[in-house]
């Protein structure tokens, strides 16, 4: 079980089936928010939200009182984003569900990687420290937020060109 | 009828939704049980032990099982001899509120008239207690009792599943493969593996549909007919696995209703492919 903080510094240097735990600050978004988000990018925006992408992680899900956990990564709005939000600098992308094959060749050209976590949200519960919205909370729960978490379990599921799916 | 008043009904409704989303049954807790010992591969093992505890943490802190709460799907049972007091249904609607306020429910009510809604043009309510009820499934009971049972489907299995026609040349061969056919499909792409395959088989798209969340409601993963667990473990030799990173338990049970059906070759199937925490439900009974 390898433990990692976030954001990185380093290349990550990880492999399909590796167990991880996730430790720091990580970024949650999903279907509404992570296009808005992609566009900036590519508009040579993203200065706009005073948030750095560098080395960050981006956990597919929306952040509620009824806690956190992963959605389909596999949905149009969200997958769309992942070479973008790559390219953009984020290191590690978590949620749930297989990849076509377009985004795993992404992936491996900027040397990201995909996590999937089991949607244990009551266990989730005791695992995240603070949170705060960082950009469109108009959006609500799918609002992008940044949490501080202790401990969240992964297992890397696309790495290096490879996929477990 | 002092057990009828609408305050009461509205507690029992509210207990009952969070019943249904902070733990699993008896029947599910074993047969995740069955699944862990029968699972050679650790980290499917991992997956399941992940799904058991956190039903444990989810019973215990009143917390629920999954952040995506779900939408609450009420099915009445009522007896042809009860009666069922004025305002019974408002009384049931607010307490659908009422515990979606106290579970808490993700806050995922979509705002704005027809067109702002269908593009989520507007944003969410804040407020969890918005969030509609789909609407009420109905069936009669001989006797006097009534059976209300809350059940909370969830945004993922509805990506996955489908309502179709299936010509069947008069041979359940057909019928089964498509089935396995769909629940492959599906399961492929859920993510949140073991999943529970509901099917619906009826003479509508509607009756199929509703049959599908009648399978759910009666769903027992410890009572499986032949068909049931023949479907099972055709989808389990695929390999998908929990969390669809491999093993044997892609599927941890099915559930079939078979309705009446049309003088027809077409057979109308509806599946609901339930994710890991599915089906969470819960049933209130009133013996009047």
């Amino acid at each position: 079980m390898r433990k990692i903080y976030f954001p990185v510094k380093k290349p990550l240097e990880l492999k399909v089936m590796d167990k991880i735990e996730i430790y720091g600050k990580i970024f949650c978004g999903r279907d509404a928010v992570l296009p808005k988000i992609a566009r900036l990018y590519q508009e040579g925006h993203l200065d706009k939200l005073f948030i750095d992408l560098s080395g960050s992680i981006i956990f597919h899900t929306a952040v509620s009182p009824a806690g956190i956990g992963p959605t389909s990564s596999n949905k149009l709005d969200i997958e769309s984003t992942i070479p973008i939000l790559s390219q953009a600098g984020v290191k590690l992308h978590l949620g749930k569900g297989s990849l076509k094959q377009k985004t795993v060749e992404a992936l491996d050209n900027y040397k990201s990687y995909f996590a999937v976590t089991p949607p244990v949200s009551a266990l989730f519960a005791s695992k995240v420290i603070s949170q705060r919205v960082v950009a469109f909370p108009e959006e609500g729960m799918e609002a992008l937020y940044e949490l501080e978490v202790t401990g969240l379990p992964a297992i890397i599921a696309i790495a290096n060109g490879e996929s477990i799916f | 009828m002092r057990q009828f008043t609408a305050e009461r009904i509205s507690n029992i409704v509210a207990d009952t939704l969070i019943k249904a989303s902070v733990s699993f049954r008896e029947d599910q807790i074993k047969a995740y049980g069955t699944a862990i010992e029968a699972e050679e591969d650790s980290k499917a093992k991992w997956v399941l032990n992940n799904i058991l505890a956190n039903a444990e943490a989810g019973e215990k802190g009143k917390l629920p099982l999954c952040d995506d709460t779900g939408i609450p799907h009420v099915f009445l049972e009522v007896g042809d001899g009860a009666e069922l007091p004025v305002g019974f249904f408002a009384a049931v609607d607010e307490g659908i509120a009422q515990g979606l306020r106290s579970l808490p429910g993700r806050p995922m009510a979509v705002k704005g008239d027809d067109i702002q809604r269908m593009i989520q043009s507007k944003g969410l309510y804040e407020d969890p207690g918005i969030l509609k009820p789909a609407p009420l499934q109905l069936r009669r009971l001989p006797g006097k009792q009534v059976k209300l049972t809350v059940l909370m489907y969830g945004g993922g299995p509805e990506i996955r599943g489908k309502t179709q026609r299936v010509f069947h040349k008069h041979s359940l061969d057909v019928i089964k493969r498509e089935m396995i056919n769909w629940a492959l499909e599906g399961s492929k792409l859920l993510g949140c593996l073991p999943c529970v395959l509901a099917f619906g088989i009826g003479r509508s798209n509607v009756e199929a549909a509703s049959l599908s969340l009648e399978a759910m409601k009666d769903g027992n993963f410890q009572k499986q007919n032949q068909l049931e667990q023949e479907i099972t473990d055709e989808v389990n030799k695929s390999n998908i696995g929990p969390l669809g990173i491999g093993g044997k338990t892609t599927v941890l049970g099915t559930f079939i209703k078979v309705g009446p059906q049309r003088a027809s070759g077409v057979r109308i199937i509806s599946l609901r492919v339930g994710c890991c925490f599915d089906p969470r439900k819960a049933t209130y009974t009133w013996n009047l």
